[in-house]
């Protein structure tokens, strides 16, 4: 009764509709070192092309097999990261042909964000832009009815009428992988019971391992990559599997798989690392740049006495594009001691208004300009002395005549370099002077020594090294909002990257 | 004042005129115990014998002490006072006509010219009432004090004796919103006008007990000095201020945890013309004249906590004895039992601590006995609020309900250990000040060592042999060599250390005190001296090992010292200004 099913099953969802010893053994994904440029173009071929087209390759290199078998169980028993995140375009499955692009992708995300949705892992593949041609297996599933949302409901209605409709689960690794890519499309890429759901359309039990051999060697290997490819998609969003996973994975796979081994390193090592950072940036960053600017200055000063001013509110929303000093917003940072310092500067010597710095909230990146000045020269520095008169109960200082000899010192040597004082810190819409005139204009009237002290602006033409070999943005200054689309941002950074 | 005997009075006169001919000087007059303890040395001399008082003095002060007892126990209702946040005026009126304002105001000036110990034992009584003993101790302890430590002839004439018969009472002004012990961060100025005869003084002060009730006024502002090099110095100076000068007023008073019946409010000074005549102590001179002040009113704290605590033992005995549980009455149970072991042990040794500091400042030659005084607050207070507490434990309920005195007392309590300088502030005082008495002594030394004179190392050697064979007890004050450590320089920062070295001393004279008090008591034969015996055992045991647990943690190195782990913790904390734990019931899955 079972074997059947179970015969049927394999070869559907295998992709290639062939014998399933076959479309087994040979599995053109798994491995493929990378360093084997052969087999990389060859299942990249395949990659890009429909699972049909994937369906002729076993036979062509049939020599490599053996070699790849090796490196799939290396592979698998892990290699390094970014190798993983390379070879995953070849490994992941027909349909993804973007992933080597997107590779060097988690270098340089914000550092501050490791739990992030936009982690070092590589992202799930986006749809192909240029290969959309042909859709998707079950594509349909996912088209919207008439006046229907994008959301959580209605994406559990598409996969529930997968199962619906067909009864023996045919191309469901076809269909949990479209269903991965569409996740964020309906926001539920950070949704468990969706995940669980997923694995839920996974055959039970027909993946099992029965005999040493299948223990051994990776048994059903595409299903397993595509559980690896759920969990791999959870990881990246935090998503920490539970029980119900582990017993899907269980009745799926068993115990001894490499979805098995992910949940349970997984299951290790977020915990570990879920509280790593100390300095946790929230999961959702405000919109509104006022607010934005405001948790990043509160970053930046660890003061918590610190207040933050806003000096000029932007008119309207959608002109943070345009020139127009009036108009932006102008958010400001400076704490007691900061303020106290400025009114100690003497006024013969200038302070900077430096700027702009990059700093990256997540997929946000915010520029921020300090007011500085120089390090005082020793011979004009005020040594601090105790006043004779001071303390009223005790002596503040015991006058002994007793130098201490180089016995007594226990300090390690440090050497120690002395920067100039930042005196406070702004985030503007526009980085131009108009609009840091403003800010000083407005830091005079809680600091009125600043009205003495000659300001110098040394801003940089551009944004930072960002902007600077970026070639293919219409406008080098201002940087881009952070309303701007987030593709542009990762083109950048991949830029900036291969640079 | 009929009551006192014409010798009394002479030698309280004679004493006046010393006092009152008294040099304001904040430097060590003569070698005081305390210091020589920080080099390891116990003067015997002045501690041994327990400092007496002749028969007819002591007839003198009985006589005296009764009506003022009975006073108390009859027509004081402290709980009223407390109720009403207010004392009544007749009872102010009585307070007045027993002399009680004028009690260490010499007698040549209407006071009663007691000698500190006198002072101490009618502070017993009179501490009876915590808002009554506040009121006056804040009128001269510190208020018209300043008069008689650095006024002149003519200050004293014209306002001590309306101050001594509580015609006027006094309030000292010197806190201010910015400025705790700070005396750099004193706001209120006083500027010297245009004829020069008077000082316009302008600015606020804060907490100022009496300050409502008060017509004299010893105000502390900031002024401009020509120094002797000729740059102008801002300089604290001291000034009589009179409330009829014009500009003086005073906010409504605060409403406090305890002693509710003394008046503490805010004054305002604005434009108030304060004539040249009334600068107190020189121009400039503020900040002595004020540290004079503090550090001389602090002794009495011990024998008034006594007294408080005789009482409280009486009455928590009381109820001990006659409550039953179990058939049995609470005085059975070894825990109760060890609570008034405790409170008598507690009141022995600051009744001992306070009573030598009064007699070794009541010696000729005026010796600064200051750490001994800031040695007695600190331990008293800390003690009060230990033994209230204990008591208000023996009592269980009824401790906590108004309707029973206990918990009026440990309000009144809790003041002691913040005002006349913090307990945490005086520790600085009594540690800093002895390590720089010490320090010089031997820096010295080691400088002396250090060039290699043949006559010190010897003597040095010497004494290091005679002590491992003479001394029993390794008093465990000097390190190696007799010297100290070598950071002694940046010991001003070490507060930890300095707060250890602090309560060694402490413990230490207590233990002085104790002793010198008991080994008295003996030879004299006095009632249930063995009973004293027992306390000062009991005391000097636990004093011991405390002390060397104390010096263990004192060594950099040694596994009690945690400071390092201590300092990071609260940086830790202090840092995001919170308690940053996980909830124990977070989970991370």
């Amino acid at each position: 009764m079972r074997q059947p099913r179970l015969r049927e099953v394999k070869a559907v969802s295998s992709g290639h509709a062939a014998g399933g010893q076959l479309g087994r053994n040979s599995n053109p994904r798994l491995p493929a070192s990378p360093s084997d440029p052969r087999i990389l173009a060859a299942s990249l071929r395949a990659a890009v092309g429909t699972p049909r087209a994937g369906f002729g390759f076993p036979g062509g290199c049939p020599g490599s097999r053996g070699l790849s078998w090796a490196h799939a169980i290396m592979l698998a028993r892990g290699l390094s990261r970014g190798w993983r995140g390379i070879c995953a375009a070849a490994l992941t499955g027909a349909p993804f042909s973007q992933v080597p692009s997107q590779a060097p992708r988690g270098l340089h995300c914000s550092v501050a964000a490791p739990s992030s949705g936009s982690s070092l892992v590589p992202r799930p593949p986006e749809p192909p832009r240029q290969l959309a041609k042909p859709p998707a297996p079950h594509e349909e599933l996912f088209r919207l009815a008439p006046g229907g949302a994008r959301d959580r409901a209605s994406f559990v209605q598409a996969v529930q009428n997968f199962g619906q409709h067909n009864v023996h689960k045919r191309g469901h690794v076809d269909f949990i992988y479209l269903a991965l890519r569409k996740m964020r499309d309906y926001g539920v890429e950070r949704d468990l019971a969706v995940y669980n759901l997923l694995l839920d359309v996974f055959p039970k039990e027909v993946f099992l391992p029965r005999n040493v051999f299948q223990k051994i060697f990776i048994h059903y290997p595409r299903q397993q990559e595509c559980g690896l490819a759920v969990l791999e998609q959870m990881e990246s969003h935090g998503v920490m599997p539970n029980k119900e996973t582990e017993f899907l994975l269980l009745q799926i796979f068993g115990r001894k798989s490499y979805p098995m081994l992910k949940f349970v390193r997984m299951k290790l090592w977020f915990t570990r690392f879920k509280n790593v950072n100390p300095f946790p940036v929230p999961r959702d960053l405000p919109t509104d740049p006022v607010d934005l600017a405001t948790l990043g200055l509160r970053r930046i000063e660890p003061d918590l006495s610190a207040k933050v001013t806003i000096y000029q509110m932007a008119s309207s929303r959608d002109s943070t594009g345009t020139a127009d000093p009036t108009e932006q917003h102008i958010v400001g940072i400076q704490s007691p001691g900061q303020q106290a310092a400025l009114a100690r500067h003497s006024p013969a010597r200038p302070v900077f208004v430096e700027g702009p710095f990059s700093l990256w909230l997540r997929d946000k990146c915010v520029y921020y300009h300090i007011l500085r000045a120089d390090l005082e020269p020793p011979e004009e520095r005020e040594v601090e002395e105790i006043p004779e008169e001071w303390n009223l109960y005790y002596p503040m200082q015991l006058d002994l005549k007793y130098g201490r000899s180089a016995w007594d010192d226990y300090e390690f040597d440090i050497d120690e370099v002395e920067e100039g004082p930042v005196f406070a810190i702004c985030m503007a819409g526009a980085h131009d002077q108009a609009t840091l005139a403003k800010w000083i204009q407005g830091l005079q009237e809680t600091n009125p020594a600043l009205a003495q002290i000659p300001v110098i602006f040394r801003l940089t033409a551009s944004t930072g090294e960002l902007l600077a070999s970026s070639s293919g943005l219409e406008e080098p200054c201002p940087p881009p909002a952070q309303e701007e689309e987030e593709e542009e941002d990762k083109t950048q950074r991949q830029q900036q990257g291969q640079s | 004042m009929m009551v006192f005997g014409l010798r009394a009075r002479t030698c309280w006169a004679l004493r006046a005129f010393a006092v009152s001919r008294r040099p304001l000087r904040s430097s060590s007059r003569t070698h005081a115990f305390a210091k020589e303890l920080f080099l390891g040395r116990i003067e015997k001399k002045e501690v041994f014998p327990f400092p007496e008082v002749s028969q007819d003095e002591l007839n003198e002060i009985n006589h005296f002490v009764g009506p003022i007892e009975k006073f108390f126990t009859e027509e004081v209702d402290s709980r009223k006072i407390d109720q009403e946040g207010k004392i009544p005026t007749e009872t102010l009126e009585k307070l007045k006509s027993l002399g009680l304002f004028g009690m260490q105001v010499p007698e040549e000036y209407g006071g009663l010219g007691l000698s500190n110990t006198m002072y101490a034992r009618l502070g017993e009584i009179v501490s009876l009432d915590g808002s009554i003993a506040v009121t006056l101790a804040a009128h001269q302890a510190i208020g018209l004090k300043g008069i008689i430590l650095a006024g002149s002839e003519e200050q004293k004439a014209k306002y001590l004796p309306k101050l001594a018969s509580g015609e006027h009472i006094a309030a000292f002004c010197l806190t201010e919103p910015a400025s705790g012990s700070d005396a750099a961060s004193i706001r209120t100025r006083a500027s010297l006008s245009e004829d020069k005869k008077h000082y316009i003084l302008n600015g606020s002060k804060v907490w100022i007990t009496n300050g409502g009730l008060a017509n004299i006024f010893t105000v502390f502002a900031k002024t401009n000095v020509v120094d002797s090099d000729g740059s102008v110095k801002d300089k604290m100076t001291a000034f009589i201020v009179e409330r009829d000068f014009g500009g003086v007023t005073n906010g409504k008073p605060e409403d406090k945890l305890g002693i509710r019946g003394s008046n503490t409010c805010e004054v305002h000074f604005e434009n108030t013309k304060v004539p040249i005549e009334n600068v107190l102590g020189e121009v400039g001179g503020g900040f002595k004249v004020a540290m004079n002040i503090l550090n001389s009113g602090r002794f009495s704290m011990g024998s008034a906590v006594a007294g408080m605590l005789k009482k409280l033992i009486e009455m928590t005995a009381e109820y001990a004895c006659t409550r039953k549980q179990f058939n049995r009455s609470l005085s059975e149970f070894g825990l109760i039992q060890e609570k008034f072991a405790l409170m008598a042990q507690k009141a022995y040794v600051m009744e001992s601590m306070a009573y030598l500091t009064a007699g070794m400042l009541d010696q000729p030659g005026f010796p600064d006995c200051s750490i001994e005084a800031a040695m007695v607050k600190v331990f008293s207070s800390e003690a009060a609020w230990q033994c209230v507490s204990e008591a208000l434990q023996i009592l269980g309920g009824s401790g906590y309900m108004r309707d029973y005195p206990y918990e009026r007392m440990l309000r009144d309590t809790r003041i002691l250990l913040i005002f006349e300088g913090t307990n945490e502030i005086l520790r600085m005082y009594i540690a800093l000040t002895g390590l720089q008495h010490a320090g010089r002594i031997l820096t010295a030394r080691i400088n002396e060592l250090k060039r290699g004179n043949v006559t010190t190392v010897l003597e040095t050697v010497g004494r290091r042999l005679r002590d491992s064979f003479g001394r029993t007890v390794d008093l465990g004050l000097t390190g190696d060599l007799g010297v100290v450590h070598p950071s002694v320089a940046t010991i001003v920062e070490e507060q930890m250390v300095l707060k250890r070295v602090a309560n060694i001393l402490i413990n230490l004279y207590g233990m002085t005190a104790v002793l010198s008090r008991a080994s008295r008591s003996m030879r004299a034969g006095l009632r249930n001296h063995d009973h004293e015996v027992l306390l000062a055992n009991i005391f000097c045991t636990e004093a011991y090992c405390q002390n060397l647990f104390t010096l263990s943690q004192l060594d950099k190195y040694s596994p009690e010292n945690l400071d390092e782990q201590i300092k990071k913790v609260s940086q830790q904390v202090l840092e995001r200004r919170a308690y940053i734990c996980a909830h124990p019931l977070d989970r991370t899955s």
